[in-house]
């Protein structure tokens, strides 16, 4: 058969007791691709990758790695490279050890093994730690090694749990540029959990939203960012405003809306156009962030809806709280979401 | 020292001369030349420490204390080992429970525990008072061979035993590369406690001597309610060198700082 998938969920629940951790997901994980798996702290994420690395016995549906049945068998049958949020390098081993340790399992004889451990050690750029221990090393040092390790055995899969969190700021922003380059050099499949949008969008071929053991919705980012499915997604990746209509809702983000001056003509008349007064301003160097109190014709509760813009700075017109200011946003920028 | 602090400082210089005082008497009456234990000592000879080596029943004790000394420790971690690893890996309900149970001989008087095992064992089941001892002893450490070792293994991140199954390692090969190794200073540290432990020990062997077989303590005991030259106190000190020698042994080794850091933890 035709293998066009790294491995696929189906219908794969997790039940802790009587919580459901995972609720029964379908999913297509592409071959050759990075998937970020992306959704608030408890959502799942965790749990599906430990079900698919054979940690975790799904307690219903099935699990297929490049279109075998996997989902019984324990991870040392599965050959996938995970790379755990804490690293789990061997303490007890030198560098070299920890990432040929699964080399020698796989019985490749010394000098073989000593080749691809050197290679996968530059790869990461850290051929010259190759016999330090690793409590020798950065958290950020450590953390490729975990990464070349998991890459040195060539798994058919490359799993990888919040990699970044434990990094600092700076490093993180590498670390994603260089996570991104192991990927298509080696072309290797990968699953990375985040719980930051900002990671998810800039790293992944397919990114995969979640929330409460559910799939809410999948696709590029290119496909995902731009047309939230419903108000969990949209609010997870930063759009802020929500405006009611008759039989729906539709959202706008931050810097797509435009505040002006009442008595300005309206920049609009097919997009969004409310009447609205200034609440609060936050200048931000870049830009200003305006909190407004609108009036919502389609509003069923008589009170004001909050809404946020983010005007840059620059071209911003001169606002102060309680000026009253027409609110608009571009028809191409709005977002029609089930109510 | 912690100056800043200086009523738990001199709390515990106070503590440690309550320590000390005794055995450095005791090791100064050891160097006497005279024939009673006296303080000053008459002089200075080391005729009781050639009294000592050359006593025949202090010499056939030491060799039966240190025999159980070192089966109680082996045995103790051949059965605590695996009980560890059951509690804190395992998948078994009602951990806190079993852990309970498990730390009990703690709890209960050893003279009761020697009292049961005579009755049963020696006086019902017709043992001899070498195996009595071995499985007292056995009972009696292994409940530090649990606490120590599953305190190093509770200190092992799982994640790292994960790592190595991901990696292509079988649960039986994962433990002889990843666990066992880091346990190695948690293994040693409840080894030498349990040897420590059962060497000293005197009411269970007190319990369950005979004629043939009797530990150096209750040996030592029996001879001072006898006699009372300093042939007692030099075989003490002869067993506090064997002590310290151990001791700084396991620090070049181990360290302490991995050995209590395990006991405490
Ligand atoms: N072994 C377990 N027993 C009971 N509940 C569990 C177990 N493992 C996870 N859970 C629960 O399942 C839910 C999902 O956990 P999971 O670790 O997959 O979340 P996550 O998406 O990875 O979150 P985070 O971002 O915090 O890591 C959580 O509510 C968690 O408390
Ligand atoms: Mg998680």
């Amino acid at each position: 058969m035709s293998v066009t998938s790294a491995a696929q969920f189906q219908a794969v629940s997790q039940v802790f007791g009587d919580f459901t951790a995972v609720d029964a997901i379908d999913l297509t994980i592409p071959e050759g691709k990075l998937t970020t798996l992306l959704g608030p702290s408890g959502c799942g994420k965790t749990t599906s990758l430990r079900m698919l690395a054979g940690y975790l016995r799904p307690t219903g549906g099935r699990i297929l790695i490049r279109g075998e049945d996997f989902t019984t068998a324990p991870p040392e049958k599965r050959n996938l490279g995970m790379v755990f949020q804490s690293y789990a390098l061997f303490p007890h081993m030198s560098v070299a050890d920890n990432v040929g340790y699964g080399l020698k399992l796989r019985r490749v004889s010394g000098s073989e093994r000593a080749k691809r451990v050197t290679e996968a050690l530059e790869m990461v750029g850290l051929a010259h730690l190759a016999g330090s221990r690793p409590k020798q090393l950065s958290g950020g040092q450590q953390q490729r090694v975990a990464i070349a390790r998991a890459v040195a055995i060539e798994p058919d899969l490359l799993l990888l749990d919040e990699p970044l969190s434990n990094l600092d700021a700076r490093l993180r922003l590498q670390m994603r540029a260089e996570i991104r380059r192991i990927q298509s050099e080696t072309g290797l499949s990968v699953v990375l959990v985040t719980h930051d949008q900002d990671e998810a969008l800039e790293m992944s071929d397919q990114m995969v939203v979640m929330k409460d053991g559910r799939i809410q919705q999948q696709g590029s980012p290119q496909d995902v960012f731009p047309a939230p499915a419903n108000r969990f997604v949209a609010e997870f990746l930063g759009y802020e405003n929500f405006v009611p209509t008759a039989d729906a809702q539709v959202t706008v983000r931050p810097e797509h809306l435009h505040v002006n001056a009442r008595q300005s003509p309206a920049a609009t008349s097919d997009g969004l156009s409310l009447d609205g007064r200034v609440t609060d301003l936050a200048y931000r160097g870049v830009d200003v962030l305006v909190t407004l109190a609108a009036d919502a014709p389609g509003s069923s509760s008589p009170d004001p809806i909050r809404l946020v813009a983010d005007l840059r700075a620059s071209t911003a017109p001169d606002l102060r709280i309680g000026d009253e200011v027409a609110i608009t946003a571009s028809p191409g920028h709005l977002v029609t979401l089930p109510a | 020292m912690n100056t800043r602090r200086p009523v738990a400082a001199s709390l515990a210089v106070l503590g440690y001369i309550v320590m000390i005082a005794p055995l450095f008497f005791v090791v100064i009456t050891a160097f006497t030349a005279g024939s009673t234990v006296r303080f000053p000592p008459d002089g200075f000879s080391l005729r009781w420490f050639e009294a000592a080596v050359t006593y025949q029943p202090f010499m056939s004790a030491l060799a039966s204390s240190l025999q159980l000394a070192v089966f109680a420790a082996v045995a103790s971690l051949a059965l605590g080992v695996p009980v560890a690893l059951a509690i804190h890996r395992g998948k078994i309900p009602g951990k806190g429970l079993l852990e309970g149970m498990f730390l009990s001989p703690l709890i209960v008087p050893e003279l009761v525990v020697g009292l049961a095992l005579y009755q049963q064992f020696m006086i019902g089941l017709g043992m001899n008072n070498l195996t009595t001892l071995a499985i007292g002893h056995t009972v009696l450490m292994f409940p530090y061979a649990v606490r120590v070792t599953g305190a190093s293994l509770a200190l092992i991140d799982p994640a790292v035993e994960d790592a190595a199954r991901g990696l292509g390692a079988s649960p039986m090969r994962t433990f002889f590369t990843i666990t066992l190794p880091l346990l190695r200073p948690g293994i040693f540290s409840a080894a030498l406690l349990a040897f420590v432990t059962s060497f000293n020990n005197v009411p269970l062997s007190l319990l369950l001597q005979s004629r043939e077989f009797r530990t150096l303590p209750v040996t030592m005991l029996d001879y001072v309610q006898q006699n009372y030259d300093p042939i007692v106190a030099s075989t003490s000190v002869l067993i506090l060198a064997g002590t310290v020698l151990v001791a700084v042994v396991a620090e070049r080794t181990v360290g302490f700082a991995k050995i209590f850091g395990g006991i405490n933890r």
